[in-house]
């Protein structure tokens, strides 16, 4: 933890020529937590003075909501022990309502002048976050720069969202100047690029304030306010009108995923970081799902290690609250490679097996095309406990891909026959093996996949098959929602 | 407007089918060249809008992780 100067690392407060009073400023912390509220529904819980934390309830999407706001006009929005206990008093509300609760940032950490107390104060809130882990939704808008506490407070709630002006660092330009030399500007250091692609910091993108307030809001309903599921509601389309014929051709998924959800729901987390998984947030029949899907357009879809850190937050985030999941399988298995081995693709890997196999909420697999090898388990398959798992007519479930197969498994005959016809007998064989190992028959008989269903009749079976195992109250896994 | 965009490969692979030619305007989600992996024929697609400047791969070169397939400007 590093104590940040605020005129370091928010120079644009400081180094600002003409200063806006602060009641006409547009960071002023009540006009941002009032855009976030539903219009007239913001109360304010704390005063508005110079602690440099503003905290008020209020309604978004008419949900009841709890909020806290940093306040840049403010010696940069730096916290101190006044400001930080304005945060926590928030989050003593939200579990006490059971809200969901939403925490504006825009501070350069930790005050300065007050030495070791401040450093005290923000680890409360950290204490406080954790605490609330996986039981009230916490949602994160990063508007300014963040840096220090500011950055670690965001990275521990559930959902980052970041603006335009947006930056996330631990120590600024300044620091890492003086220390290592290296010449970054704010953006570079912590701006969308980095955050959106490379760290996995922050789960959406925005273009503009207005923007990420909505996000804001839209994520904290789809959380904290799942609805009913309504199966009737719920019309069939052709899933696979937006998939290649060849099977062996790559596609984007992302087109698949917005057809199983209701039109215009769905939110992606972390679209642009691990892009060979998708994690999606949106409804189905009107009630809250999760979407993970294999992304065949990029690396092939296969998991590797970031990507299977990326889907096991997710999971056990959908699964703290309640949301039911739906899991789109087409995968060719995991990334080979000495890089993958040595980043720890088997103890990464290992968290999304467990994340699945211990989540309570409806979890149904939909296996597309192809599903092979230790990546077919780690897609929420039959033996993890899955809900019910569907087939599409032609999938494929099995071990490795059959050609594949065949060669180890009839290297000595494959080796005995002339080079010229080599690759009938490898064809032929291989046509024998998907027919008594792969095939969605085989898979039937063995009890790992449930129903083999037509994609124009898909987002219907999806959907009752999440209605017939809800519950109500809505069952949820009694864990955090630690930043894995 | 006259930065270099490279497109590099995510991953080992064949490279099955060169798509695009240089010299082609392309918009972003265009193919540029096909890579072959994981059994799977995977489309490589322009991030952003560009002239294709270079290709620096020919059909059926193996290319390693991070190698520059094509350069967009």
């Amino acid at each position: 933890m590093t104590v940040t100067h605020p005129t370091s690392a928010a120079p644009q407060s400081a180094g600002r020529p003409a200063k806006v009073p602060r009641e006409q400023d547009p960071r002023h912390p009540r006009k941002r937590l009032s855009a976030l509220f539903d219009d007239g529904s913001m109360e304010l819980i704390s005063d508005d003075d110079l602690s440099g934390m503003l905290a008020a309830t209020g309604t978004v999407h008419g949900t009841h909501a709890v909020a806290f706001c940093s306040d840049p006009t403010v010696m940069g929005g730096a916290m101190g022990d006044e400001g930080c206990r304005v945060a926590v008093l928030a989050y003593e509300r939200a579990m006490a309502d059971q809200a969901p609760i939403i925490g504006l940032w825009h501070s350069g950490g930790a005050r300065l002048a007050e030495g070791v107390l401040s450093l005290h104060a923000v680890g409360q809130i950290f204490h406080a976050m954790t605490l609330a882990s996986g039981k009230v939704a916490q949602v994160s808008v990063v508007l300014g720069p963040a840096a220090g506490g500011a950055a670690y407070g965001p990275a521990l709630t559930d959902v980052v969202i970041l603006g335009p002006e947006g930056r996330i660092f631990v120590t600024g330009p300044d620091v890492v100047r003086s220390v290592t030399g290296e010449d970054v500007d704010m953006l570079r250091l912590g701006g969308p690029e980095p955050h959106g692609r490379r760290s996995g910091v922050v789960h959406v993108l925005t273009d503009s304030e207005p923007e990420a307030l909505q996000r804001a809001r839209d994520v904290t309903a789809l959380l904290s306010a799942p609805g009913d599921l309504d199966v009737d509601a719920v019309a069939d389309i052709d899933l696979a009108r937006s998939l290649p014929e060849s099977m062996r051709r790559a596609y984007d998924v992302h087109p698949l995923v917005a057809d199983v959800l209701d039109e215009g729901t769905g939110i992606e987390l972390h679209a642009r970081w691990a892009p060979n998984i998708t994690t999606t947030l949106g409804r189905l029949g009107g009630h809250s799902v999760g979407v993970i899907a294999n992304n065949p357009l990029r690396l092939g879809g296969c998991l590797d290690s970031l990507s299977a850190e990326k889907a096991s937050r997710f999971v056990r985030m959908c699964d703290a609250f309640g949301i039911p999941l739906v899991v789109v399988v087409d995968v060719p298995g995991y990334l080979p490679g000495v890089g993958q081995e040595w980043d720890g693709v088997v103890r990464r890997g290992a968290k999304l097996l467990h994340a699945f196999a211990e989540a309570k909420v409806p979890r149904v697999t939909l296996v597309t095309r192809k599903a092979y090898g230790g990546a077919y388990i780690a897609m929420n398959a039959r033996s993890l406990g899955a809900t019910r798992v569907f087939a599409w007519p032609g999938a494929v479930v099995a071990v490795m891909g059959a050609v594949a197969a065949v060669r180890i498994l009839h290297r000595r005959k494959i080796a005995e026959v002339p080079q010229d016809i080599r690759a009938q007998v490898e064809a032929e064989l291989a046509t024998e093996h998907e027919e008594i190992a792969g095939g969605v028959d085989k898979a039937i008989e063995i009890g790992v996949v449930d129903e083999v269903v037509e994609p124009s009749h898909t987002r219907k079976r999806l959907a009752e098959a999440i209605a017939a195992a809800l519950t109500s109250p809505r069952t949820r896994g009694k864990h955090g929602n630690i930043p894995l | 407007m006259a930065a270099q965009v490279q497109i590099l490969a995510e991953m080992v692979a064949n490279v099955w089918k060169v798509v695009a030619e240089v010299g082609t305007d392309l918009a972003a989600g265009d193919t540029v060249v096909i890579l072959e992996s994981m059994k799977m024929e995977i489309p490589v697609l322009a991030e952003h809008a560009g002239t294709l400047a270079e290709i620096r791969v020919r059909e059926g070169d193996v290319v390693q992780e991070g190698d520059i397939l094509a350069v967009l400007r």
